[in-house]
């Protein structure tokens, strides 16, 4: 049987980082879960980490004029702990010996502004 | 307005810094490495920042590398004159203390490289805070190393932090950039500047206020005699 949803004041607020990615490599969405995950226990710790709530919504191809390899995504995070989260994913260096950098965008209380506003901002 | 002043690079990584926020960078090169010909390219640069949009505006500046006292004043008095930025190579506490007492210079890049301290000490905290020499916080050392070095680094940026807000010397965070790989926002810094235990407003400052200031200590510096008098034109 489901559990029955919990009402909006019992839930958890959540906000959500846009980000990109530039690598030497192209990346799939696998390798960007597997990476967080592992930048956030090491850097956080367990005890830490399990506070997040991380959960990766969408990634995007992007073209950069002088980068090749580019990836703009969502990430969603609790709302108390987007600050640890926005350390986490920027202390990223390296992926299976391959330069990678994230950099976040920005933060929305919904997936369709952080969208509009940062991932497909009209010019 | 952000500044970025430890990049070691060319053209590709300011445009790159430009896009990721930063108002003015300071393009880097080792005074070991100096002869005319790079200076001529990074004049280039500095040039094209001035004019193009997609630049930010550019500093010159040399990361003096000595291993005496005696060497490094030599190389001060002789970079004085070309640089915008001079910057003292720390790491041994010989010449980190040779640097926080002389005026001239403007940055000492990590002190607490190859050690377990941070090379920092209330004497040291006191000189660097009455000459305005900066402390500068590398954030390059924090993103190549892991695990256990990367919590030594983390607990030496924690040293300063602490000896700053006690002794209120200028302090200064950079990205010490050789690659487009490893610049971060402006703004990520801050949030990863928190890690160490900095508040957000003496983030804030190491990355505005502090190279604003040597920015306009540069411009004034050939007027001035002794300090507290000036030559006006």
């Amino acid at each position: 049987m489901k559990l029955k949803i919990l009402p909006p004041s019992l839930r958890e607020k959540k906000r959500y980082i846009a980000f990109e990615v530039i690598s030497e490599e192209p990346l799939s969405r696998d390798d960007l879960i597997s990476l967080i995950w592992k930048s956030s226990l090491a850097f956080c710790g367990e005890s830490q980490t399990s506070k997040f709530n991380i959960w990766v919504m969408k990634v995007w191809k992007y073209q950069l004029e002088e980068h090749e390899n580019v990836l703009r995504g969502i990430l969603k995070c609790t709302r108390e702990e987007v600050n640890p989260v926005r350390a986490t994913m920027s202390i990223i260096a390296k992926f299976k010996g391959k330069r990678v950098v994230f950099h976040t965008l920005g933060i929305s209380g919904t997936i369709r502004s952080a969208t509009k506003k940062f991932i497909k901002p009209k010019e | 307005m952000f500044y970025d002043f430890h990049v070691h690079g060319n053209g590709k990584l300011a445009k790159e810094a430009k896009r990721l926020g930063y108002h003015a960078i300071c393009l880097v090169f080792h005074s070991n490495n100096y002869n005319q010909e790079i200076l001529e390219i990074y004049r280039k640069v500095k040039k094209n920042g001035s004019v193009n949009s997609e630049y930010p505006s550019i500093s010159i500046g040399v990361e003096i590398l000595s291993k005496t006292t005696e060497d490094l004043k030599k190389n001060i008095k002789e970079i004085r004159k070309i640089a915008d930025v001079l910057i003292v190579h720390g790491g041994n506490i010989k010449i980190n203390r040779a640097a926080c007492r002389d005026p001239r210079v403007d940055i000492i890049a990590h002190p607490y490289k190859n050690r377990t301290d941070c090379g920092i000490n209330h004497v040291l905290a006191r000189e660097a805070a009455k000459n305005e020499v900066a402390i500068e916080i590398n954030m390059n050392n924090l993103l190549k190393s892991k695990l256990s070095i990367r919590s030594r680094v983390l607990s030496q940026y924690r040293q300063i932090t602490k000896l700053q807000r006690k002794f209120k010397f200028p302090i200064i965070i950079t990205t010490g950039a050789h690659s487009i790989y490893d610049l971060r926002t402006p703004k990520d810094i801050i949030v990863l500047s928190g890690s160490f235990g900095m508040a957000e407003k003496d983030a804030f400052d190491a990355l505005y206020v502090t190279p604003r200031n040597i920015i306009e200590r540069s411009k004034i510096r050939e007027d001035v005699i002794v300090n507290g008098a000036k030559i006006i034109r």
